[in-house]
């Protein structure tokens, strides 16, 4: 069963009250919900949530299921996610993503089998001048090579 | 009052409707899928497009609003080949379940397309795959590669049940109808939303697989559920009746009906009812024609005094029944049996009455009309010291309502000679042993008549079909029962039934008509 | 010609990101001196200023002021930095150096549209630039630059953020009002318009970053000041951000009526060495493809760009060199426009999946020579149709592509395999 911690549910109860309606705060009581619950949103965080706000769960569901950045289903602790779209695609940036599969011997979307990686293919991330590019959690990484890129990935904890 | 011009006929609107209303109301064909008069504007299905005059944009007409003088046209060449391409783009991942689909014969999809079809598909590439046969509650199945997705259904959950049970998950072509994982949709207006789909996304488990929709005749009626009286259309064949669905009636109904109305076909059908008649005498039951059994009953009671007669009547027949069955038994002694009548001022909001019967309101008032008062507790009384040695009892045909129905039959038979009518047969009636009769009645379905609903309202029908041919209505019974002979049936017009002028929410039924005998392909 | 530091002056301080160097430089003047007009006078003076809209639409900022109604219903000051649109970085840019300058912007212009509450919103993704937004604004409520009667002027204004959660969709401007109310980010009818029905179905007013940072610029320059740069129609500055096959890929700032070929061969640096000019793409991926030769003629204004059949649209410039298959990076568009299409409308949700998979089918040696006419008459008929220009936006490409590098189709349809790359999509980078 998923259940915030204390913290987190004063963030939720401030986001609550912080909008001019409480439907608002959805998206951002998801972001809290997701970072505590190991990278992704699940049907029980989605419960919870529904419980808490008092919105119904459809709602919220809807909300999730619509944005990218939740995860439905689980992830590494990384999750490297490469830029695809075109003015990255211009410099090479999917053979970068695919150099960090094969790298990390994984496939795109798939959680490494040491659980700490998940590599995807992701659409405009507004870096296009410092491509290719990758984000890692909140990170952005910029102006990467196939080497420059493994190298950060290595350095990760 | 704008004035506007559709298609060159002109009509005048309230302020503030859309150009779609304006097609309703001139009955006028418009492509359409997401609008819903019961519901909110959606505008996502953008099939309504016309083209109004000095705008070079052709706009949907279901969220423009009529200005005066406008000029409106959905038959230009540019407007039609707009809506062939945008029906076609419904149609790129539609699968092709024509076949096995209930929706077939009445499907928004087949519907347009014979009357905009592009008829030369170039959709090559591999179809969006999505979730088929979905569990989605208690009464409906979903079938999501076929939902068009014009969200009426949320729509519906949201604004007219207000459970919030539906949602439109996921974004781009990947979108799906659905409840959150685990819940159901589970409300008391679930099988509207039957209705409402333009295609075969939501059925019914109840109708799935049942009938082709071509072999079903319907026929307006009121439901006799409860004592709101929605209108609604009884679909029925020879092999039986199969479904009900809601008629639009602004003053009673609106455009919805509530579930338990749609279970009102089953008690109807031959295989629950009295088809014959039954004479007990002394623990021996024997058949006989209903006819002939009402004559009999006769003899019973013409040799009883009008003081040791009591008549038992429910709120399941019609105004006209109550009328010709008051003039004819000329006993005092009228019992209203009713059903739970605490519960009888309950009402969920929406349109469910605790009264479960359609016509109390109607047998009040023949009742006071006539002068006539009893009490309850009178008839059980007078059966019990023997004073009520006959007892008629026109009983319900809607047996589930009667909880009380077993203990009310039991202490009934007590009464000395019982002439029970009644549409549906019944384990109860093991209890008679006395002298009864059994008389089988017509259903509210094989007869014309008035049901008086809750407010007072008069709402007729019309016969539908015939089930039990040789059943009597409670008015035959009654000419029967007292010595006359049956009267020349009345070919006076029935009232119109409440607004013959009135717009279908199907609006493609006229279409579907005029493609019935003739294939009419769209420009090859 | 070179740029024009005129937004950017001083971009190249790292003190300008905090409230006393934004001070030490001339911040928060102007919003005195614009405490001191009247609102109507702002409004006005906006208008002749002729800034357009500079986040993609190119409306009339002033005009679109003045369609608030005239009565006390409270409105809403919405700031789009969603900038999902594929090549431009611009507004990141300006938040991460001078997050004051757009705030300024926006007290200034919610004071001329009598706006007590405004939000911006901002993608997702964008973690560094939220977080330096999120602290200019502390430092602005701590100096009463925001809350209750900002500097003695009897003017009350709060600003928050608003964080976005990964859809391009949300830079529309009625999708951002859906996703802030909390709903998913879907575009809404209209009519009405946001100015008369927007946020909380009040009016509401929805600007570019950019575009609210330059309203400083109008009330310290006035109307003049800043028409000196720019053409007639198209005045002021703008910030393009170049990226693709260039030397100097980055965000610059010239003034409108710039010369394209300036801007990738002087400003970007030119092609990478070996490499020729294509295509270019003027205005974000929306906008139609030009060849070459056209862009070499085009300049960087509104008027100029749709002579040329394409669009201003949001100033990212993106520079395609003779080393990429256009079949390629047009599969790439339309891998874009699916992934991000709302859903909504049937036209657009659709058109916008068969669009991506007539091309993958291409790209994959499947394609048939129908193909190619058929994406020009999808693309056709997803135009103008909509609830939203996403629709349209996805098809612009298509047809630009199709029509002007049509031999390069033509090829990959006969041959299975791609004209420039010699392979197939398979073997090019999967």
């Amino acid at each position: 069963m998923f259940q915030l911690s204390s913290e987190g549910l004063v963030e939720v109860k401030k986001e609550l009250a912080r909008y001019e309606t409480k439907e608002s705060a959805i998206i951002p009581s998801l972001f809290i919900a997701q970072k505590e619950n190991k990278g992704w949103v699940s049907k029980e965080v989605v419960n919870y949530l529904s419980n808490v706000m008092d919105i119904p769960e459809s709602k919220i569901n809807e909300v999730f299921k619509f944005y990218t950045m939740f995860n439905q289903k689980p992830v590494g602790k990384y999750h490297v996610q490469v830029c695809a779209t075109i003015s990255c695609a211009l410099v090479g940036a999917r053979e970068l993503s695919t150099h960090i599969c094969n790298e990390l011997k994984t496939h795109h979307g798939e959680v490494t089998e040491d659980g700490r990686f998940t590599v995807s293919r992701v659409e405009c991330l507004g870096s296009c001048g410092t491509a290719p590019m990758m984000q890692v959690n909140d990170r952005y990484y910029e102006n990467l090579t196939n080497e420059s890129a493994m190298n950060i990935l290595r350095g990760l904890k | 009052m704008p004035k506007c011009t559709i298609n060159g006929v002109h009509v005048e609107v309230k302020d503030g409707a859309t150009i779609m209303e304006a097609f309703y109301k001139l009955d006028q064909g418009i492509a359409h899928y997401c609008y819903h008069p019961g519901l909110s504007v959606a505008g996502v299905c953008r099939l309504c497009i016309v083209d109004i005059e000095g705008n070079p944009r052709p706009q949907i007409a279901c969220n423009t609003v009529v200005t005066e003088g406008m000029k409106v046209t959905n038959q230009s060449e540019k407007i039609k080949d707009g809506v062939k391409w945008v029906l076609d783009f419904h149609l790129i991942n539609h699968p092709l379940d024509c076949p096995v689909c209930d929706q077939a014969g009445e499907c928004g999809l087949q519907e347009q397309y014979m009357e905009y079809g592009k008829y030369n598909s170039e959709m090559a590439e591999p179809k969006v795959k999505k979730h088929k046969v979905v569990d989605l509650g208690p009464t409906v199945v979903l079938d999501s590669e076929r939902c068009v997705l014009c969200s009426r259904c949320v729509r519906f959950t949201d604004e007219v049940s207000k459970t919030n049970e539906l949602g439109l998950f996921n974004r781009g072509d990947k979108t799906e109808i659905g409840t959150f994982e685990g819940q159901e949709l589970n409300n008391k207006y679930s099988l509207n939303t039957v209705d409402i789909c333009p295609v075969g996304a939501l059925t019914s488990k109840d109708f799935r697989f049942r009938q082709r929709v071509w072999y079903l005749k319907n026929s307006e009626t009121v439901c006799t559920g409860c004592s709101t009286g929605c209108n609604v259309k009884v679909y029925y064949n020879k092999e039986g009746t199969f479904r009900v669905k809601p008629v639009f009636n602004e003053k009673v109904n609106g455009h919805w009906m509530c579930d338990d109305g749609r279970d009102i076909y089953k008690f109807v059908n031959v295989e629950h009812r009295q088809t014959v008649a039954h004479k007990i005498t002394a623990g021996q039951k024997s058949e006989m024609v209903p006819g002939l059994a009402a004559t009999e009953a006769y003899q019973v009671i013409k040799n009883t005094d009008d003081n040791n007669l009591a008549v038992v009547l429910t709120g399941q027949y019609t105004n006209e029944e109550y009328e010709t069955a008051l003039k004819n038994f000329k006993t005092k002694n009228i019992f209203h049996w009713k059903n739970k009548d605490e519960n009888w001022k309950d009402f969920d909001g929406l349109l469910i009455r605790g009264d479960k019967n359609p016509n109390s309101k109607g047998l009040e008032t023949a009742l006071s009309k006539a002068g006539l008062k009893s009490d309850w507790k009178d008839l059980e009384s007078g059966i019990t010291s023997g004073k009520f040695t006959t007892v008629i009892v026109a009983g319900p045909e809607n047996i589930k309502a009667y909880p009380c129905f077993d203990d009310r039959v039991k202490m009934i038979a007590k009464a000395e000679n019982v002439i029970w009518m009644t549409a549906c047969s019944s384990e109860s009636f093991k209890a008679f042993h006395n002298n009864a009769l059994i008389i089988p009645m017509k259903s509210y379905l094989e007869k014309a008549g008035t049901f008086t609903n809750y407010a007072g309202l008069d709402q007729s029908f019309k016969k539908a079909t015939t089930i039990v041919s040789h059943a009597l209505t409670l008015a035959e019974a009654s000419f029967l029962m007292t010595g006359q002979t049956l009267p020349m049936p009345a070919t006076a017009a029935v009232s119109k039934f409440i607004d013959d002028s009135r717009r279908t929410d199907q609006v493609m039924i006229e279409n579907r008509k005029k493609n019935e005998f003739v294939f009419k392909r769209g420009n090859l | 010609m070179s740029e024009v530091k005129y937004l950017t002056e001083f971009y190249h301080l790292n003190e300008f990101q905090g409230l006393d160097g934004y001070k030490k430089n001339g911040g928060y003047k102007e919003l005195e001196k614009a405490f001191k007009m009247k609102p109507e006078e702002i409004i006005d003076v906006v208008k002749k200023s002729g800034l357009r809209g500079r986040g993609g639409a190119g409306f009339s900022t002033g005009m679109k002021w003045g369609f608030l109604p005239k009565n006390n219903e409270p409105r809403y000051l919405l700031c789009n930095a969603d900038e999902g649109e594929p090549g431009t970085f611009k507004d990141r840019m300006m938040m991460e150096k001078a997050p004051h300058q757009l705030i300024e912007g926006m007290i200034i212009s919610a004071y001329a549209i009598n706006s007590k509450k405004s939000y911006i919103y901002i993608r997702g993704e964008y973690d560094y630039p939220i977080a330096c937004v999120r602290k200019a604004l502390e430092e602005a409520y701590s100096a009463g630059l925001l809350g209750k009667n900002i500097l003695g002027s009897g003017f009350d204004h709060d600003m928050d953020v608003y964080v976005g959660a990964g859809a391009y969709i949300c830079g529309e401007e009625t999708g951002m009002i859906s996703s802030l109310e909390g709903l998913k980010g879907q575009p809404k009818l209209k009519p009405p318009f946001p100015a008369v029905q927007g946020y909380l179905r009040k009016p509401t007013i929805v600007n570019n970053v950019e575009t609210l940072a330059a309203v400083k610029y109008i009330i310290r320059d006035g109307a003049d000041g800043f028409k000196k740069y720019g053409t007639e129609k198209s005045t002021g500055t703008k910030l393009f951000s170049l990226s693709g096959n260039v030397m100097k890929p980055g965000n610059f700032e010239v003034p409108l009526g710039y010369p394209l070929k300036d801007l990738i061969f002087d400003l970007g640096g030119g092609m990478k060495p070996g490499r020729k000019l294509k295509a270019v793409i003027p205005g974000g991926s929306s906008a139609p493809v030009l060849t070459a030769d056209e862009a070499m003629r085009a300049t960087m204004d509104y008027e100029n760009l749709a002579s040329l059949g394409t669009m201003l649209g949001s100033g990212a410039v993106i520079v395609i060199d003779d080393s990429q298959c256009m079949v390629d990076m047009l599969g790439t568009l339309t891998h874009f426009y699916h992934h991000e299409s709302c859903g909504q409308c049937t036209p657009c949700r659709e058109g916008t999946g068969w669009l991506d998979k007539i091309v993958h089918s291409i790209l994959e040696g499947r394609g048939r020579l129908q193909d190619i006419d058929l994406l020009i008459k999808v693309a056709d008929n997803m135009k103008g149709r909509t609830i939203c220009a996403l629709s349209d936006a996805a098809a612009l490409p298509v047809l630009s592509f199709v029509s002007k590098f049509r031999e390069e189709f033509e090829f990959f349809v006969r041959e299975g395999r791609s004209q420039v790359k010699g392979t197939q999509y398979a073997q090019m980078h999967h």
